[in-house]
């Protein structure tokens, strides 16, 4: 069930009446909320949901036994058996075919007959989404971030929430159930909310959805068949692409996540308007870089251990943040680019260090880090190596023709993509502030027409949000 | 020394210190509605959706899954598809489709004959 569709407009709308009628009782609506995202779950496929409980019984149960447990060697284990029956159940689904795969190569490079059998099981939407929040929940309790959940529909809800269940963002426990103690106080900041829907919904509809088909699909499936302009603009085309369609789902899902009463942290904060590498990750996909950074950065060492131990800690962490987002080597390149890159800006910190640039320096670090972003996503985005191989190596000769695929409509849309990384914030606060001051059923209309202009522009289908995959 | 102490500082863990910032800062959810004014949003949201998109309306509803319902509540989208007509709602839809057919044929220059 994707969120830009009927199916789920009506099922929000049931979701929505029952909150109405529910009103302050809190128990009531976190209930219904459980069982509204099993639904939600049971939609891809209802045995996923056996998944979903499991892995939540398992984060209760470990929770109840670290805060039991009488020492912190015992504390130690029960949290080491709990977060390796998370990665367990995530390596099993996710990787085990991969592993199968590189070890069957590997034998028939080294002359072995025998092939390993592969499971060929189908990979449940969003596993490592809530895996993760599986491990932040026991982990924040072993540290002591966060007070043990005693309430098992808290801890159901917490890894089921429906908004961010298949594609994030990762919200921590220590971030989430507080939320869940008592009602909020608050009230539904439904201005805001509506315009993050809005807004989400016209970079995928709009944006993500003609800049995939009309040139970054074709363009990357036959690269050979392209020249230079064509492979660059595709480069660039992606880039924008693949903000557009993960935000907008972030977005979405903060803003649905409001509407029901409840804070979801940010995460994307114009991105490719970044001058340092490590910039850039301070606003991508902001719930899983701070999350690989407390719960994988820091245990490894940090950079604590001096200078080498911290360009390892930081390849190690960033290798394992590509192998999260598939099992693919092309992912761990992408990784490894990426755990290069920042090691390489760590490295020269010295010299470019964190003193002020000139207007004409940020201007030139925001092209670079762009670019080199740029090229680490060919990795991501080819089919496997040696198409990106193939695409590289397009984009290294072959300038001579003009553009064939790319269209003004398309390079239009990229460019708009693009010039949304620069806008201010205040526009979205003006909007958001004025959007708040119009009753209910004004919105409504307003939502309503936007909605349906959106759709006109937009092509008829939509295609799954990319991260669905991971 | 001061580099040293910073390193140690920047990697301690923070238990009281925020993980993340809200994605709707505090300025904006000053403002607000209650769960009832969600709902009645959502209402005629999907009511004026409804009136605006009745070209879309039949394609949305093939795409519930539940078979028994799609039968009749095509038919249905059909004929409330038919009544927009009439009452000439579906112009805006039709015109920003026949502009978009138009933008992505587009070309950067006429071909030579």
């Amino acid at each position: 069930m994707l969120f830009p569709t009927l199916g789920f407009l009506l099922f929000f709308l049931i979701v929505a009446a029952a909150m109405a009628v529910l009103d302050t009782r809190f128990t009531a609506k976190k209930a219904v909320l459980v069982g509204a995202s099993y639904y939600f779950y049971a939609q891809w496929d209802w045995r996923f949901c056996f998944l979903l409980a499991g892995s939540s019984v398992v984060s209760y149960l470990a929770g109840q036994l670290i805060d039991a447990a009488p020492d912190r060697r015992r504390r130690q284990i029960i949290l080491g058996i709990a977060v390796a029956l998370h990665l367990g159940l995530l390596g099993a689904f996710k990787y085990f075919d991969f592993f199968i795969s590189s070890a069957n190569q590997l034998a028939r490079l080294l002359g072995l007959e025998h092939e390993l059998p592969f499971i060929e099981i189908l990979l449940p939407v969003g596993i490592s989404f809530f895996t993760f929040h599986g491990i932040s929940y026991i982990t924040d309790v072993y540290r002591g971030d966060v007070a043990v959940c005693r309430n098992p529909l808290d801890m159901l809800l917490y890894m089921s929430f429906f908004p961010q269940l298949v594609a994030g963002p990762i919200v921590r426990a220590a971030y989430f159930l507080p939320q869940l103690a008592r009602p909020s106080a608050e009230p539904i900041p439904i201005g805001p909310a509506l315009l993050l829907i809005l807004v989400g919904l016209f970079k995928k509809v709009v944006i993500a959805n003609y800049v995939a088909t009309g040139l970054v699909d074709p363009v990357f499936s036959a690269p050979t068949s392209y020249g230079g302009p064509d492979l660059l603009l595709a480069t660039y085309g992606y880039a924008v692409q693949i903000y557009c369609d993960f935000s907008a789902y972030s977005d979405m899902a903060i803003a649905l996540a409001a509407l029901l009463g409840f804070r979801f942290p940010a995460n994307f904060n114009q991105p490719y308007r970044s001058q340092r590498l490590r910039e850039f990750w301070q606003r991508w996909h902001i719930s899983l870089s701070t999350w690989l950074r407390d719960y994988l950065y820091k245990p490894l060492g940090g950079n604590r251990g001096g200078r080498l131990k911290t360009y390892r800690n930081l390849l190690l962490t960033m290798l394992l943040g590509g192998l999260w987002h598939g099992a693919a080597w092309k992912f761990i390149a992408w990784g490894a680019l990426h755990g290069g890159g920042l090691t390489v800006e760590r490295m020269l910190e010295p010299w470019i260090g964190r003193r002020a640039l000139s207007p004409v320096a940020k201007i030139v670090a925001t092209l670079v880090v762009f670019h080199f972003v740029c090229f680490a996503w060919i990795f991501f985005r080819a089919e496997d190596f040696g198409m990106a191989a193939l695409y590289i190596g397009g984009l290294a000769a072959g300038w001579s023709g003009g553009l064939q695929q790319a269209g003004p409509f398309v390079v239009a849309l990229i460019a708009l993509g693009l010039a949304g990384q620069f806008t201010s914030d205040a526009l979205f606060d003006r909007a958001a502030t004025a959007f708040a001051r119009v009753p209910s059923w004004g919105l409504g209309a307003v939502a309503g027409i936007v909605v349906a202009l959106i759709n006109a522009l937009g092509p008829e289908g939509v295609a799954p949000f990319i991260y669905f995959r991971f | 020394m001061v580099a040293v102490e910073r390193e140690l500082t920047e990697t301690l863990p923070t238990a009281t210190a925020p993980i993340t910032a809200d994605a709707i800062p505090l300025a904006l959810r000053r403002r607000g509605a209650s769960p009832r004014q969600v709902l009645a949003m959502t209402i005629v949201g999907i009511f004026v959706l409804a009136l605006f998109a009745s070209r879309d309306l039949p394609s949305w509803v093939g795409g519930i899954s539940d078979e028994r319902v799609v039968e009749r509540a095509q038919t249905g989208a059909i004929k409330w598809d038919d009544a927009m007509a009439s009452l000439g709602l579906v112009r805006p839809h039709e015109a920003l489709r026949a502009w978009v057919s138009w933008a992505l044929e587009l070309k950067w220059s006429r071909d030579p004959r």
